[in-house]
């Protein structure tokens, strides 16, 4: 899980600083090349003295960016081809290197594919609920509600910054049977709920259902703002040619609003794929593993001492995610 | 150009570093050790002290008595949470910025002494005054690190006046008899399930184990060397454990949230089997005189007898400390009957200290007599280091098992093979 934050963190942070520290703008290559003469013009000096305060000011951040980014991140590499143990941490070299064991070790461990399938199911599902959700909600309030408009907004977005270990008091309550808030209205209506929590087929849908209602606020609000950019003569010109208010929507709305939707799903399917509070506070990974999920196997390899499996475990979920955001990207470019 | 020169300069140095590792020759399986002996007198200078839970909140009051008996010693103690507890003892073994001595769940013993982070007991201490399962459970490698410090074990809590109803004066001492009276409970006495046991999830071996153990199973072969799961006695004990879910006495589907006090209290579950807290829980629960209602047996007895689960918490001491001597002298402290009773009555931590028993205090309760006489037979886990990671593969078959109706003995293999592929990591 270090590694994996470091990892992400990683692209923006030794790309920017370091150019930025350099010199720049046009004649930059003849500059420099001026500089390199040993009876350099005042200029030259001057351009000299600039790179080195740039460097000054830049080292803080390199020292830090090195010492706890980019370290931690080269070291959970290599650990993930050792067979590091909690117990080799007092002398984190003197292990051996198994090249690519741990990987494999790890693509064949029943719970850790077992994991993967829950995480492809809690993404599957969970995302486009979670995104429909959201739209409906940026839609309403965009459009549909005018009284209290903030209220709501709030109240969508509350369960965003409310802890999760609060919410999962009250969802406990809520999915608890029989006598929970859920199961007692789906009486009223005569059906007779699950064992939400207590049944292997039941507690995924449980959690999706947690997870979307507690992430949907923050994706809400990202459209809200996107659907606001939507000038609003496209939509007049739209309506005077006659078109309804679902094909506005879909030919007008829509089409503006793609990179918008691009950053949610690739931000949310990020956060979805790592996928660990939910079953962490709810359910252990349980009943039957059914809510194992891919940084939850992770984790507790992580606590029995596995290091360099988890590790490994960490990388596979980061290559997974890289993946499944390239995809995105590509299908939902800007096509012009 | 300059980022293929930094991938260079990073390859380089990945490629040195993994040439210049690889593990020392000397994984030494060290024959028995005994720590220095300790020097007598008075303890001095200053100590810090680990311990969590309630334990870190109300020990420094326990530990002013030693104070106040050795003028020249100030001891520190620092409580801390249960679940941070495990890896700040792992950071603090890394750093090497360890307590002096710290309280120390038992199944971390293999842990921290195969990091090389505790001293052996000296000889001062005697080994034979505790309840044999809790020493053990100091034990790793032949060699004893610390004492066990205060013990739990899991006895048969029953509802007396509904088992009166079903026609059973107390708790039957073979398994057999268990069964009849659980199903008893719900034909005759009105129980929706006759014995709470846990269907899954984290921690439910401990509820299959005391069955196992009564049996006779061991769970390790080879001198000790190798875990052992597919054992007849295993097998016959989780068949067992499956039966009380196929014949419906126990309930596949318990809630995710442990609901055994009200359950018992309102007599939908009347029989559980649990550890010394749940006095206290279910008296919470079932409001005034609901104490003369229920009452504790030993667990059954098996072919090899009435045995159960011992846990509780030990007492270590670190390599590193600065302060050995007088670091030994508050845990022998700690270890004396007198000093254990009071703690029983400041903590309700029963003393793993078997003389600490005859104390009024201890005496006085007959409830309590039966953890005392369960604790006797009661065993602990191997304290290998990878205990914890093979016994959560028994958690997850014994839920398929009470579950899904999975066969037992295709679970067990399943659970030997990862124990063998995991290893004992000694």
């Amino acid at each position: 899980m270090s590694a994996q934050t470091g990892m992400t963190g990683s692209p923006a942070g030794p790309v920017t600083p370091v150019p930025a520290g350099l010199p720049s703008g046009p004649g930059n290559g003849s500059t420099r090349q001026g500089s390199a003469r040993p009876s350099g013009g005042p200029a030259g000096r001057g351009r000299r003295a600039e790179t080195r305060a740039a460097w000054v000011l830049a080292l803080p951040f390199c020292i830090l960016f090195l010492a706890f980014t980019a370290w931690p991140v080269i070291q959970s590499f290599f650990m993930s081809f050792t067979d590091t143990k909690a117990k080799d941490l007092k002398h984190p070299f003197s292990v051996n290197v198994i090249g690519l064991d741990n990987y494999t070790k790890a693509l064949s461990d029943p719970i850790f594919r077992k994991s993967a399938v829950n995480t492809a199911y809690f993404v599957l599902i969970g995302m486009p609920l979670t995104l429909v959700m959201a739209l409906a909600a940026a839609v309403a309030l965009d459009k549909g509600i005018s009284r209290f408009r903030a209220v709501f907004r709030l109240g969508f977005y509350l369960p965003v910054i409310t802890s999760i270990v609060a919410v999962a008091v009250v969802w406990r309550f809520l999915l608890q049977d029989p006598g929970g808030l859920i199961n007692t209205a789906l009486g009223w209506v005569g059906i007779d709920g699950p064992n939400w929590l207590g049944d292997p087929k039941w507690s995924m849908p449980a959690l999706i259902m947690m997870a979307a209602w507690r992430n949907f606020g923050t994706a809400m609000i990202i459209f809200l703002a996107g659907l606001q950019s939507v000038p609003a003569e496209l939509h007049e010109a739209a309506a005077i040619d006659g078109a309804g208010v679902w094909q506005r929507f879909r030919n007008v709305t829509m089409p503006l609003l793609r990179p918008t939707l691009l950053f949610v799903m690739v931000t949310t399917a990020i956060g979805y794929l790592q996928f660990f509070e939910e079953p962490y506070v709810m359910t252990q990974g349980g009943p039957l593993n059914s809510t194992m999920s891919l940084t939850y196997a992770t984790f507790n390899q992580f606590g029995f001492g596995n290091y360099g499996l988890a590790a490994a475990m960490s990388y596979i979920i980061f290559v997974v995610i890289a993946i499944v955001t390239a995809v995105q990207f590509r299908l939902l470019r800007e096509r012009s | 150009m300059r980022r293929t020169t930094i991938t260079v300069a990073c390859m380089t140095a990945a490629a040195l570093t993994m040439t210049a590792c690889g593990r020392s020759a000397d994984n030494g399986g060290a024959a028995a050790q005994t720590g220095a002996a300790v020097s007598t007198g008075a303890a001095k200078g200053n100590l810090t002290m680990w311990a969590m839970g309630a334990e870190g909140d109300k020990l420094p009051e326990l530990i002013k008595d030693f104070e106040t008996a050795n003028p020249g010693l100030t001891v520190k103690v620092t409580a801390i949470p249960w679940n941070a507890a495990h890896d700040k003892f792992m950071t603090a073994v890394t750093a090497n910025k360890t307590p002096d001595l710290a309280m120390v769940g038992t199944t971390w013993m293999g842990e921290l002494a195969g990091s090389d982070a505790l001293d052996p007991t000296p000889s001062q201490i005697d080994k034979s005054a505790f309840f044999d399962g809790a020493q053990k459970t100091t034990e790793v490698g032949g060699t004893s690190f610390g004492i066990p410090w205060y013990v739990e074990t899991r006895v048969v809590f029953y509802r007396s006046d509904l088992a009166k109803k079903a026609g059973f004066d107390t708790v039957p001492s073979d398994q057999a008899g268990l069964k009849e009276m659980a199903k008893a409970m719900q034909t005759k006495a009105g129980a929706k399930w006759g014995l709470g046991l846990q269907a899954g999830g984290t921690g439910s071996w401990q509820s299959l184990m005391p069955f196992a153990w009564s049996n006779g199973a061991d769970l390790t072969k080879d001198g000790g060397k190798a875990y052992n799961f597919d054992s007849p006695q295993m097998l016959e004990s989780m068949k067992y454990y499956q039966s009380y879910f196929t014949d419906g006495i126990s309930d596949k589907a318990a809630p995710a949230t442990p609901t055994t006090e009200p359950d018992f209290a309102s007599g939908k579950v009347p029989m559980f089997i649990s550890g010394p807290w749940e006095m206290s829980g279910v008296e919470k629960v079932g409001g005034a005189g609901f104490k003369d209602k229920y009452n504790v047996a030993p667990i059954p007895a098996g072919s090899a007898g009435s045995s159960s689960f011992v846990g509780g918490s030990n007492l270590a001491v670190f390599k590193s400390t600065q302060n050995r001597d007088a670091a030994w002298k508050l845990v022998q402290w700690l270890a004396q009957p007198d000093v254990q009773a009071k703690w029983y009555t400041m903590s309700t931590d029963l003393p793993s200290v078997k003389s600490a028993w005859q104390d009024p205090k201890l005496t006085s309760d007959k409830k309590l007599a039966v953890f005392g006489k369960q604790l006797e037979t009661a065993k602990a886990p191997p304290s290998f280091s990878t205990w914890e990671q093979v016994v959560a593969n028994l958690d997850t078959e014994l839920e398929k098992v009470t579950k899904t109706g999975a066969d037992p003995a295709a679970a067990l293999k399943t659970v030997q093979q990862q124990a063998d592929s995991v290893g004992t990591g000694q």
